[in-house]
């Protein structure tokens, strides 16, 4: 998981909210997306399983991957703002 | 007729001023109390800033809660018409149901009879006059400040002002009047003057288009002894009347709904002023006696017809509550809804016009209207049915299977289809961009406005494709059909996930789905030309070929982007921070391509 563009992102998130130019984000912001993506996950599990033909499945597992990092990223984003909050 | 009114109108009046004087203060009595009426229901549209609007609806879900909100913000902004307004530009975007709108509209009649308590109240007894002074001469300092708030309040205060000064002229004019002429003699008794009186309190209620002014002018004439209270009785009633006709004018360009709307006001008013009159003596007694209960005296005629004016409203409103889902079966078959032209906005309208919570509401419907329109054009356009492509599960093989030739004109299409919707929204959304409006909802119209282009240039990039598609993909013509087979696929899908976005619940669904997409997109993009190459050293494909098809993949290719930026702008989180979680969590194109390293399909 590269994470070095999403600590560099909460960097510039940190300097905004300083200057009251981003709305906090609390942890339960993040869990309301968080809830969304292990959602979705769940789904393209569920589609993968039933995919018949090998085109459906390849893109069905780049979508799963996809949305494994982005929840590897909110779980990250979760620690995060529990460290600054 | 509408030629001849005004010459009639202002020689009436002139000719009214040269025999008696005194006319011109109740005219201008009038006039001044129509003007704060203009005036507060502007400071009350300044200082709302979309409260009312949000009220609104929430306050619809359950009917008595329709006829409280009704009742308790036209007594609040003493202006019906304003509340009827919001009313109709909220029915006709969605955001309220019939039933909820006319259950407001019936409250409306019971808040519009508190104007009559606060006249004959506090208008008749106290010198308001002399507040009304202060009043404007401090609103017009609030009126030119900046702070959208402060000159909300300037305004609402002016417009008050001008009310009390309206209602001392008044009171000035027939008391001078009737040291002169005694109108009390032009009474009439019985059921003659009942109608008669009916007539003229309707007549001038169209004339100064409000019931309320109407009202005023009744309560002080009354006061003065100028008519008597029988007559005034009547006058109420007609200005009841009256009043559905100045609605039934302001529907005439309201859409279906608005019409519904004027149509159940009509209704309403009508079956109410119909049965005070049949019951005018038990009402009248009954009036008698809860004045007297009220400790409001005999001879006290002006509070009296306030009391007549709540009474013979609530029991309208006991009336026709029961019977409100008989009333809604009518309306919707007596005003059916027409059958809607997709050329034309189906959700901007003037109605929507003034409220920007509204403008909003209808600005994201036309969007995706104008979406729906696009993709049918899109979708016409690469030869590609859209129901079978949103039904599909597998299109790759629906595009592969799709060798008819769609008939479609592309250019009269767009002209039809998508570029009336899209002036429509620039001109409503420009609309809003004035200094009037909180910047983030101006921020977040003008974003709309972006969707709307975004939209527009991917239906202009497969107007270029339309020629080659033609030529490639109805007849098997081996590498370069797959390559545009390709094209159409990955276009396809992008509009067929989009739509499955859109159909999905908001809490449920993110812009972060759109992520692999974009992606893929930018993958396929990077390696077209390496393909493309590849086929002309096989010599799978001609150089003629080759390079119209590079040519047409860049339109495709900004099509999709389009596409998807369209689509993340218009379904971005609303929750500020919420949105800011998701922007930190995507992922830009590096770290999609980091994380699909050898899975992007090539």
């Amino acid at each position: 998981m590269g994470l070095k563009k999403l600590t560099e992102k909460l960097a510039a998130y940190f300097e905004r909210l300083e200057t009251g130019k981003a709305q906090k984000i609390k942890p339960d912001h993040v869990h309301k997306v968080l809830d969304k993506l292990r959602a979705k996950e769940a789904e393209l599990r569920d589609k993968l399983a039933h995919a018949e033909t090998d085109e459906q499945r390849a893109r069905l597992q780049q979508k799963l991957k996809v949305t494994e990092e982005h929840i590897a990223r909110a779980e990250y984003l979760l620690t995060a703002i529990g460290r600054e909050g | 007729m509408r030629s001849f009114f005004l010459p009639v109108a202002l020689g009436a009046l002139i000719l009214a001023f040269w025999l008696n004087p005194s006319v011109q203060d109740i005219a201008a009595g009038v006039a001044i109390f129509l003007f704060g009426m203009m005036m507060l229901e502007d400071g009350f549209r300044l200082l709302g800033g979309g409260v009312l609007e949000r009220i609104l609806q929430a306050s619809t879900r359950s009917t008595p809660r329709a006829v409280l909100f009704g009742a308790v913000s036209t007594a609040l902004l003493q202006s019906s018409s304003l509340v009827s307004v919001i009313t109709i530009s909220f029915l006709s975007t969605g955001l309220i149901s019939l039933i909820g709108g006319v259950g407001v509209i019936f409250g409306a009649n019971i808040g519009t009879t508190t104007g009559a308590w606060l006249v004959a109240g506090l208008g008749l007894k106290v010198n308001i006059a002399a507040f009304a002074m202060p009043m404007i001469a401090l609103s017009i300092v609030l009126v030119f400040q900046k702070v959208r708030p402060l000159r909300g309040i300037g305004y609402a205060l002016a417009g008050m002002g001008f009310l009390f000064l309206g209602i001392h002229y008044m009171k000035v004019g027939f008391d001078s009047f009737k040291d002169e002429i005694d109108l009390a003699r032009f009474a009439i008794d019985g059921v003659a003057g009942l109608v008669i009186f009916s007539l003229i309190g309707a007549v001038a209620t169209v004339v100064m288009q409000s019931s309320h002014a109407t009202m005023t002018l009744i309560i002080t004439a009354l006061a003065a002894g100028q008519i008597t209270y029988d007559n005034a009785l009547a006058l109420a009633i007609g200005a009841n009347i009256g009043t559905t006709i100045t609605a039934i004018i302001g529907a005439l360009s309201a859409n279906f709904q608005g019409k519904r709307l004027a149509l159940a006001h009509f209704v309403f008013n009508t079956l109410t002023a119909f049965v005070a009159l049949v019951l005018i003596v038990p009402l009248r007694e009954f009036v008698d006696w809860l004045s007297a209960a009220l400790g409001i005296g005999a001879a006290d005629y002006a509070l009296k017809l306030a009391v007549f004016h709540t009474v013979f409203n609530l029991l309208g409103l006991g009336l026709m509550l029961p019977a409100l889902t008989p009333l809604i079966a009518f309306l919707t078959r007596r005003i059916p809804k027409p059958r809607l032209d997709i050329s034309e906005p189906h959700f901007l309208s003037d109605a929507v016009d003034g409220f920007p919570e509204t403008l909003e509401t209808a600005l994201r419907k036309e969007l995706v209207h104008l979406y729906e329109n696009a993709a049918g054009i899109l979708l016409k356009g690469l030869n590609l049915n859209q129901q079978q492509v949103y039904d599909s599960d597998d299109i790759p093989a629906l595009v592969r299977a799709s060798r008819q030739p769609v008939e479609i004109d592309m250019d009269a299409a767009y002209e039809q289809r998508v570029k009336t919707l899209y002036a429509a929204i620039v001109d409503y959304a420009t609309h809003i961009g004035s200094d009037d409006q909180h910047p983030e909802r101006i921020e977040r119209i003008h974003a709309l406005r972006d969707v709307a282009s975004d939209i527009v240039q991917a239906v202009k990039s497969v107007k270029h494709l339309r020629k080659n598609i033609l030529h490639h993909t109805t007849t098997e013509r081996g590498a370069v059909t797959e390559i545009y087979d390709d094209l159409r696929a990955e276009i396809a899908r992008i509009v067929a996930e989009i739509r499955t976005l859109g159909q999905t619940p908001p809490e449920s669904r993110s812009a972060l789905w759109l992520d692999q997409e974009r992606a893929t997109v930018e993958d396929r993009a990077r390696h077209t030309t390496q393909k493309v190459d590849a086929l002309i050293r096989s010599r799978h494909l001609s150089a003629a070929d080759a390079t119209s098809f590079l040519n047409d993949s860049s339109y495709a290719f900004a099509a999709m982007r389009d596409l998807i930026e369209a689509a993340r702008s218009f379904y971005i989180e609303r929750d500020p921070a919420i949105a800011a979680v998701e922007h930190l969590v995507s992922l830009d194109l590096d770290e999609m391509h980091e994380t699909l390293k050898g899975d992007i399909q090539r």
